[in-house]
């Protein structure tokens, strides 16, 4: 949660741990989606996912890299603790029978809020070189919605059925 | 113990795959076990984690530990017994707000007041899911299920009154809108030396009202640190979790500063006491032969 990062004081160094776990732990819950859709037989929205993975992954090792080469093997401050859900989808945002329309939803939905996160940091910031990351950032975001929003594009019609289509009925005991 | 090595939270999942809904909230609880566990260090052989039945209760064949999925809402008396025939076990025990509310209800009680060194992590959702949908113990007054088809009449159990009531000396309440906070919780659970209740507001994604799903639990949720709680003040946290099914507060209601000795710690004792007087196992039968 942004709360429990002092945006004030953050160092680059910090800023690009910060950045690399956020990506990590967007991998990792796309990862679990993927395993969740392939466990109920929905291999479409398992692929979109495990693309997804795949491309948190790139993004996670590029700026890993980066730090690596402005800070080498300097320690690591910042913990996977002081985010949450910045890019990952909500957990409950899976959900049954999911079509790649739904899953590229969420994931069109998880690059928004990633957007806003870098958006509402902005004004906290006091070092321009973090700044400067977190503005790349917030435009990597909106350059990623655009890539989902092509592929959302590319899809059929909707078919128009809901969740509720998919739940039984609950029965008399 | 193998306090030399180090962990992850990887080290505590199984190759089993979780069958649960699609965005099930347990599915986050098991994330923040397998964190916490880590924390803690013990290794997974160390673990035991008993379970009663129902989705939740699934929980343990899904973590590298030790795993009992036994009858509905018998994990206690189960994880009670594992604990205290093998005292060295970490033991958690798991399930849902049926398991352990309606069920397992009376056995709450009992541990607590025997205050057995174990973690109980109730993944309440207010609803049987696994039978698809009838009113649990935790349900709100007034909903709407196969069994209440008219609206319950029924109040809900409050899980965190309830164990607090009972003298509890760790009750915590803990959500997926915050993994982090959560893993935080059961480690500090699972430290703390005696019986520790861990309630998760676990949406039902499938049979769960729109409000009890994440975005309707991250508008109700407050950081009982935030708002300035002492864990010590257990008027305090009684007066907090009167507001269960309004208010979804999050972090330690109570932590007894003063934790009072367990129940498996004074049978070792108590067999030590005992062992001085009594009789060699050779001379065993002499108890039983009149001469």
């Amino acid at each position: 949660m942004a709360a429990r990062i002092d945006f004030a004081s953050l160092t680059l160094k910090d800023a690009l741990d910060l950045a690399v776990l956020i990506e990590d732990e967007a991998k990792e819950r796309y990862e679990d989606f993927a395993a969740q859709m392939d466990q109920h037989r929905t291999p479409e929205a398992a692929k979109f996912f495990r693309l997804m993975a795949v491309n948190e992954a790139k993004h996670g090792q590029e700026l890993a890299e980066r730090r690596g080469q402005l800070f080498g093997d300097a320690p690591r401050t910042v913990t996977r603790a002081q985010i949450f859900d910045v890019e990952a989808p909500d957990f409950d945002e899976a959900r049954a029978f999911m079509s790649p329309r739904q899953a590229m939803k969420a994931a069109l939905a998880s690059e928004v809020k990633a957007q806003a996160f870098f958006v509402a940091a902005l004004p906290a910031l006091k070092d321009a070189k973090v700044r400067a990351l977190f503005e790349e950032l917030r435009d990597e975001e909106v350059e990623h919605q655009a890539l989902v929003k092509a592929e959302l594009a590319k899809l059929p019609p909707d078919s128009g059925l809901s969740d509720d289509d998919f739940v039984d009925e609950p029965a008399a005991q | 113990m193998s306090a030399t090595c180090e962990f992850q939270a990887k080290d505590y999942k199984s190759d089993l795959k979780p069958i649960w809904c699609p965005g099930c909230g347990d599915y986050s609880v098991v994330q923040g076990i397998y964190r916490a566990l880590a924390a803690i260090g013990r290794p997974p052989h160390e673990v035991a984690f008993i379970s009663g039945i129902g989705c939740s209760s699934r929980i343990p064949g899904y973590t590298t530990a030790y795993g009992f999925n036994t009858v509905h809402g018998r994990a206690l008396p189960i994880a009670q017994g594992i604990k205290l025939a093998n005292p060295d076990l970490l033991v958690l025990a798991a399930g849902g707000d049926g398991d352990g509310f309606s069920i397992g209800g009376g056995h709450i009680a009992h541990l607590i007041r025997r205050n057995i060194d174990i973690t109980y992590i109730v993944m309440d959702n207010q609803i049987y899911g696994l039978t698809k949908g009838q009113l649990s113990p935790t349900s709100q007054k007034g909903r709407t299920t196969c069994t209440s088809p008219y609206g319950s009449l029924e109040n809900p159990v409050n899980p965190l009154l309830y164990t607090l009531a009972y003298g509890a000396g760790f009750v915590a309440q803990a959500s997926p809108t915050d993994l982090a906070g959560m893993a935080a919780i059961i480690e500090e659970a699972i430290r703390y030396p005696g019986f520790a209740f861990v309630n998760v507001q676990s949406p039902c994604v499938t049979y769960g009202e729109e409000a009890q799903q994440i975005k309707g639990l991250k508008a109700i949720s407050a950081s009982l640190k935030e708002l300035g709680h002492d864990p010590a003040d257990r008027l305090a946290a009684m007066d907090l979790a009167q507001h269960y099914g309004e208010k979804m507060h999050l972090g330690v209601f109570y932590r007894n500063p003063e934790p009072p000795p367990t129940y498996d710690a004074l049978i070792r004792e108590r067999q030590v006491q005992l062992s001085q007087g009594a009789l060699p196992k050779e001379r065993i039968l002499d108890l039983f032969i009149k001469k």
